[in-house]
């Protein structure tokens, strides 16, 4: 039961580096640190799952939930470094069509080019 | 009475003063539990000891007597504390009375009838993690088709079950078991999506059977998807169909598919309760739960949901921790 | 004898000299050492919420009969902001847990009549009896 959240604020840019798991007890934990974000029109957030090891349903609320207000100020929200278990739960939602999503294949295809 | 409590107090202390035994020790602490249930406070308990000190040895000196008074001025907010517990105890209570209560009108209110049409075997269940259900399983039928939604709000407790209501009312809101699958989706999807907050979101399957052709047609809203197992293949496939959760966008396209089942089939719904339980040495994975379903396969569809749920209980060491709702229908011979 | 007097709370030292006059008019009325503790302890909340909040105010102790029952009637006014939610204030578990002590609600508690009278931004008034038994 435990959760980090690291953030960097670069003008328009948001870079996260989140790890551990993320279950009904520490999906407020994230909310709360992800609601520090100040939003602005345009933004783009991009958040580093690679060392998140689980996340339920109640996780996926809370990237619902900033995808949401993300998308109300035409920014961007990219997730990137997860899991073949992680990425099953955003096939399974239908969420992979409307959010930017890169597995750990693809972010290592991306560091080798 | 605290006048007879000072009485008994008074000769269990001085049997202890004149003898300092096990046995007297253990009368005194036998007294304090009626104290307790007469609601005798801290501060009146030293109170009853100062007064039953200064009858037994009446040479106490003055100084000592007055530190009782300091200790009973110290031992107020104890008793404060105590009292303050106890009422946290009552309210506690009150709560979950309401709790079993509002459970109670979430199944009465979400109630559903498995249809019962020739040639077709259904059986469901759906257990709660906690008192209220965040899971959905509902039934519509006529004479030759069903329509079957299996839904999973995510959360638990009260926020989650609160939202199921949404479900039925779009449901029953519906021109019947005839409707189409997207229809049904793209139904609720406006209404949930007009009504949930942001964090919020909801997980549907819908499927519709035909009894003239044997038909299944079926769609998700990002809902886990169903196991349909071949009997003549002795197999099992998932049964896939892209779609977005109830409640993120408003406008969303499903997409709707189509299987034939023959004698033996059945297809497998449930929500995430069952592929994600946890057990102590890492997840379950899905091909156990396929192997459990395999091995009773002949069994009725209500005794296949039961013995599902009951293995995977075994699993899990009997700690659910995810409402769990499974689904079967079974085309008979 | 002596049946009313108060005392101003401006200091903390104040908070003493209001338990003070409280336990005197409590054992000449003849309460026994465990009212007594418990009078001044409300007091001592009252006092202690007047001088961190309210900045001023007094503590006013009365005798007060009715009928054959004597008591001990606090009152507790300042003019301070005035509580905006009176129910939260008395609800179990608000206070304490915010470490301000037994808070109103242990006040309540402590006495047998508990009163309060608030207005926004002109003050507040608290009155708290306990009865000679």
């Amino acid at each position: 039961m435990n959760i980090s959240v690291e953030l960097f604020e670069k003008n328009m840019n948001v870079k996260g580096i989140i790890k551990g798991e993320i279950d009904a007890f520490t999906a407020p934990v994230l909310r709360e640190n992800l609601l520090d974000i100040s939003l602005k029109e345009n933004i783009l957030i991009e958040l580093d799952l690679t060392d998140v090891s689980y996340m339920d349903s109640t996780g996926l609320g809370v990237f619902v939930g900033i995808y949401k207000s993300v998308n109300a100020l035409n920014g961007q929200l990219k997730l990137t470094g997860l899991s073949s278990r992680l990425k099953r739960l955003f096939d399974i939602t239908g969420l992979v069509e409307i959010m930017d999503i890169q597995t750990r294949e693809e972010v290592m295809i991306d560091e080798t080019v | 009475m605290p006048q007879e409590f000072k009485r008994q107090y008074k000769e269990i202390l001085e049997q202890y003063t004149l003898r300092q035994t096990e046995q007297n020790l253990y009368k005194g602490q036998n007294f304090s539990k009626q104290l307790i249930q007469k609601n005798i406070s801290p501060e009146e308990v030293i109170s009853i000891h100062k007064a039953s000190l200064e009858e037994l040895i009446p040479t106490l000196p003055k100084d000592a007597l007055h530190s009782f008074d300091f200790l009973i001025e110290v031992m107020i907010r104890y008793g404060l504390a105590l009292e303050e517990h106890k009422a946290l105890i009552q309210i506690q209570e009150n709560f979950k009375m309401e709790m079993e209560l509002a459970a109670n009108v979430q199944k009465t209110l979400l109630k559903t009838k498995i249809p019962n049409l020739d040639g077709l075997d259904i059986g469901m269940i759906s257990v709660p993690a906690k008192e209220m259900n965040g899971d959905y399983a509902y039934f519509l039928s006529d004479e030759t088709s069903i329509g079957i939604a299996v839904a999973d709000v995510i959360g638990k407790g009260i926020p989650a079950a609160l939202c199921m209501s949404m479900i039925k009312y779009g449901m029953d809101s519906l021109n019947g078991a005839k409707t189409d699958p997207i229809t049904v989706l793209d139904v609720i999807n406006r209404i949930v999506e007009k009504s949930v907050t942001d964090s919020m979101f909801i997980s549907m399957f819908y499927g519709r059977y035909d009894t003239l052709r044997s038909e299944f047609t079926h769609a998700s809203a990002g809902h886990e998807p169903p196991l349909f197992y071949c009997a003549k293949q002795k197999k099992f496939t998932e049964l896939q169909a892209k779609g977005l959760l109830l409640g993120v966008i408003p406008n969303v396209k499903y997409e709707q598919h189509s299987i034939v089942l023959e004698e033996g089939d059945f297809i497998v719904m449930m929500t995430d309760g069952v592929t994600e339980c946890r057990s102590n040495d890492g997840f379950i994975e899905q091909k156990k739960v396929m192997e459990i379903i395999e091995r009773v396969k002949k069994e009725t569809a209500q005794e296949m949901v039961e013995h599902v749920f009951h293995e995977l209980e075994i699993l899990q060491d009997f700690e659910l921790r995810d409402d769990f709702t499974l689904v079967i229908l079974k085309k008979e011979g | 004898m002596n049946t009313r007097s108060s005392v101003e709370i401006i200091k903390e030292q104040d908070i003493v000299a209001a338990r003070k006059l409280g336990r005197n008019k409590a054992k000449e009325l003849g309460f026994g050492t465990v009212d007594q503790a418990r009078i001044t302890t409300a007091i001592s909340e009252l006092a202690r919420n007047i001088y961190l909040y309210a900045g001023k105010g007094n503590i006013q102790i009365q005798q007060i009969t009715e009928g054959d029952l004597k008591g001990l009637l606090i009152i507790a006014s300042d003019e301070g902001e005035g509580i905006l939610d009176v129910r939260k204030v008395l609800d179990d578990g608000y206070t304490t847990s915010g470490g301000l002590g037994a808070g109103l609600p242990g006040v309540k508690r402590l006495m047998d009549d508990f009163k309060i009278d608030t207005v926004i931004g002109e003050g507040t008034k608290i009155s708290a009896t306990k009865w000679l038994r």
